[in-house]
């Protein structure tokens, strides 16, 4: 059997995740330089519908592994029952979603399958003809080029950072499906709950000012109220460390593990644009960010940026607008 | 119980961050300034409470860099840890999260420990995978992205809440020994106490030479770095103040954002 580039479909709620769809693209990029078979594999315990889908709408072939224990996420299930159909699918790469979930999995999988993990992966090139593989560093300031030195590899994908693909569906995969029945000797999955409510303020709002560490005080947060306040169906949110500080409730707050929004307007003040907040704002309408540091990150998803200080800034915007 | 701590020393990235001539590095000079992964502050913290509910625990703090990381292991000394190992390496940058995982490891597997925790991710890297490899070398259970924890050493198991997307924990249960990376948020980190400082000040670092333990081969290599292309057109103000503001009002104003 040929070397396979394998894409780790996702699902919640019975849906193919849309992600799915950018790691296929991601794992199509992959084989422009090393060519290999592409193939989807997709784990749950009803998956024989979603396996369907999948073929119907990608013409890839589609290897479903169905487990009744495997109701929702355990790390121990997915390496152990991942690793052994990756190396009988001869995996060169291995494309999974940059999740939580996927973060959690992906590194130990590698190890199973005596190959590497790069994370993070928001960009294919290649280095004196060898694949590199870019991730940002330093808080989204940097991009490292990182080649494989084995194989497999394991990779994460950044969400967002490929955009999905046309592919010829004409002719529908094939679908096979593994049925198991895994038994965790290690862990015991014991469900999901929620912890945050999540804000229905911050999905409704048009416009979000949004604070982060560069605001300094606690007693500056009034600056970003203040600010809102001048916007018509407006909502404050925050970045991660505003919430963890305790400044700010976690419902407003705005990345991979907040909110995923999109307002008209997204306005960040002092927010250095981690990639976990990024991947909670990009998809705004118009962007426009306040920071001191030239070289912050949020600058490079940004519309607009102004390179001040939010808190003396702030006031001299709320007074031209008033003056206006 | 007997828990180590993974830390490590990083870059504050918050500060002007250049790549230097080689393209392969961020360029240091003398007034670099270095400091503890934030996220590993949380784990420092998480195994002092444990200490502080289960006495008997003796906690064991680990770092892998060069000379100047050893700093990072007396703070956590100075944060109530009892003992402190650095493995030291040359003055890399970046390291292979497997090679780190695997120097890490050897020091591990001879130790028993019955807990490791570390950071979620490291700062500077951002690769989020020593603990999980760490995990699957020892042959262990893990957990990532913990924000909640409860230890039961008399059943010899960890309850775990993972931090999941869109206010999710993904609750479960580890079988002891098992690794945890704990997320941002979990506890409040302490400062270092007097006494503390006072004591890590005297106490020596057990320190072991990356090349005596057992070395691999990287899975994964520095091609170069880059800085990131802008994903949009990230138009830079220019002007006073005054300027600036009345210019991003007219442009909110041209796309009906603000009246």
């Amino acid at each position: 059997m040929d070397r396979s580039t394998v894409i780790v479909a996702e699902h919640q709620g019975g849906k193919i995740d849309p992600i799915t769809y950018e790691l296929a693209s991601c794992a199509m990029e992959i084989q422009r330089y090393r060519p290999t078979s592409l193939k989807f594999v997709i784990l749950g315990d009803k998956v024989e519908d979603l396996a369907e889908e999948l073929a119907n709408n990608t013409g890839k072939d589609i290897i479903g592994i169905q487990d009744p224990n495997l109701v929702s996420y355990n790390a121990e299930a997915y390496k152990t029952l991942l690793g052994d159909l990756l190396q009988d699918l001869r995996a060169t790469y291995v494309c999974i979603a940059h999740t939580t979930k996927g973060l959690d999995y992906a590194p130990a999988l590698a190890m199973r399958l005596q190959g590497g993990c790069i994370t993070g992966v928001e960009h294919i090139s290649q280095e004196e003809l060898r694949i590199c593989f870019s991730r940002a560093i330093y808080n989204g300031k940097i991009l490292a080029n990182v080649i494989p030195e084995t194989e497999p590899t394991v990779l994460t994908i950044q969400p967002g950072a490929f955009k999905a693909p046309n592919l010829d569906n004409s002719i529908a995969g094939s679908v096979e499906i593994r049925k198991t029945t895994f038994e965790t000797q290690q862990s015991r999955r014991l469900g999901v709950k929620q912890t945050k409510e999540s804000d229905s303020a911050l999905a409704e709002a048009e416009v979000i000012v949004a604070a982060g560490r560069g605001i300094g005080k606690k007693g500056k947060l009034e600056l970003i109220y203040r600010l809102a306040a001048i916007f018509p169906k407006s909502a404050v949110g925050g970045s991660r460390p505003m919430c963890d500080m305790g400044w700010m409730e976690y419902k407003r707050q705005v990345g991979l593990t907040g909110a995923t929004v999109m307002p008209k307007l997204y306005l960040a003040c002092g927010i250095s644009g981690s990639s976990q907040h990024i991947a909670g704002m990009r998809a705004s309408g118009f962007i426009a960010a306040i920071n001191t540091d030239p070289n912050a990150a949020i600058f490079n998803v940004a519309d607009v940026c102004v390179v001040e200080d939010l808190t003396r800034f702030i006031p001299v915007l709320i007074e031209e607008y008033e003056k206006q | 119980m007997k828990i180590l701590v993974c830390v490590k020393q990083v870059r504050e990235p918050e500060s002007d961050i250049k790549i230097d001539d080689s393209g392969r590095r961020i360029f240091a000079d003398k007034s670099t300034s270095y400091r503890m992964n934030r996220f590993d502050e949380f784990a420092v913290e998480e195994a002092l409470l444990i200490r502080e509910t289960f006495p008997h625990t003796s906690i064991d703090v680990i770092s892998l860099g060069p000379a100047r990381s050893a700093m990072v292991v007396k703070r956590a000394l100075g944060m109530g840890a009892d003992h402190g190992i650095h493995i030291i390496t040359g003055g890399q940058d970046l390291l292979d999260p497997f090679v780190v995982a695997s120097l890490i490891s050897s020091y591990a597997r001879n130790n028993n420990y019955d807990l490791i925790l570390s950071g979620v991710m490291a700062e500077d890297d951002m690769q989020g995978q020593v603990g999980p490899i760490i995990a699957e070398l020892l042959s262990m259970p893990w957990a990532t992205s913990a924000i909640f924890e409860n230890l039961s050493p008399e059943s010899g198991s960890i309850y775990v809440e993972r931090e999941i997307e869109g206010g999710y924990r993904d609750c479960l249960e580890l079988r002891l020994p098992a690794v945890l990376t704990v997320q941002s948020g979990i506890n409040e980190p302490r400062y270092p106490s007097l006494s503390n400082v006072l004591r890590a000040k005297k106490q020596d670092l057990e320190t072991i030479d990356a090349n005596v333990l057992n070395t691999v081969p990287p899975r994964q290599s520095l091609a170069r770095m880059a800085y990131p292309q802008k994903s949009r057109s990230g138009l830079v103000l220019t002007g006073s103040q005054p300027e600036k503001a009345s210019k991003l009002l007219h442009i909110l104003r041209n796309k009906s954002l603000i009246r």
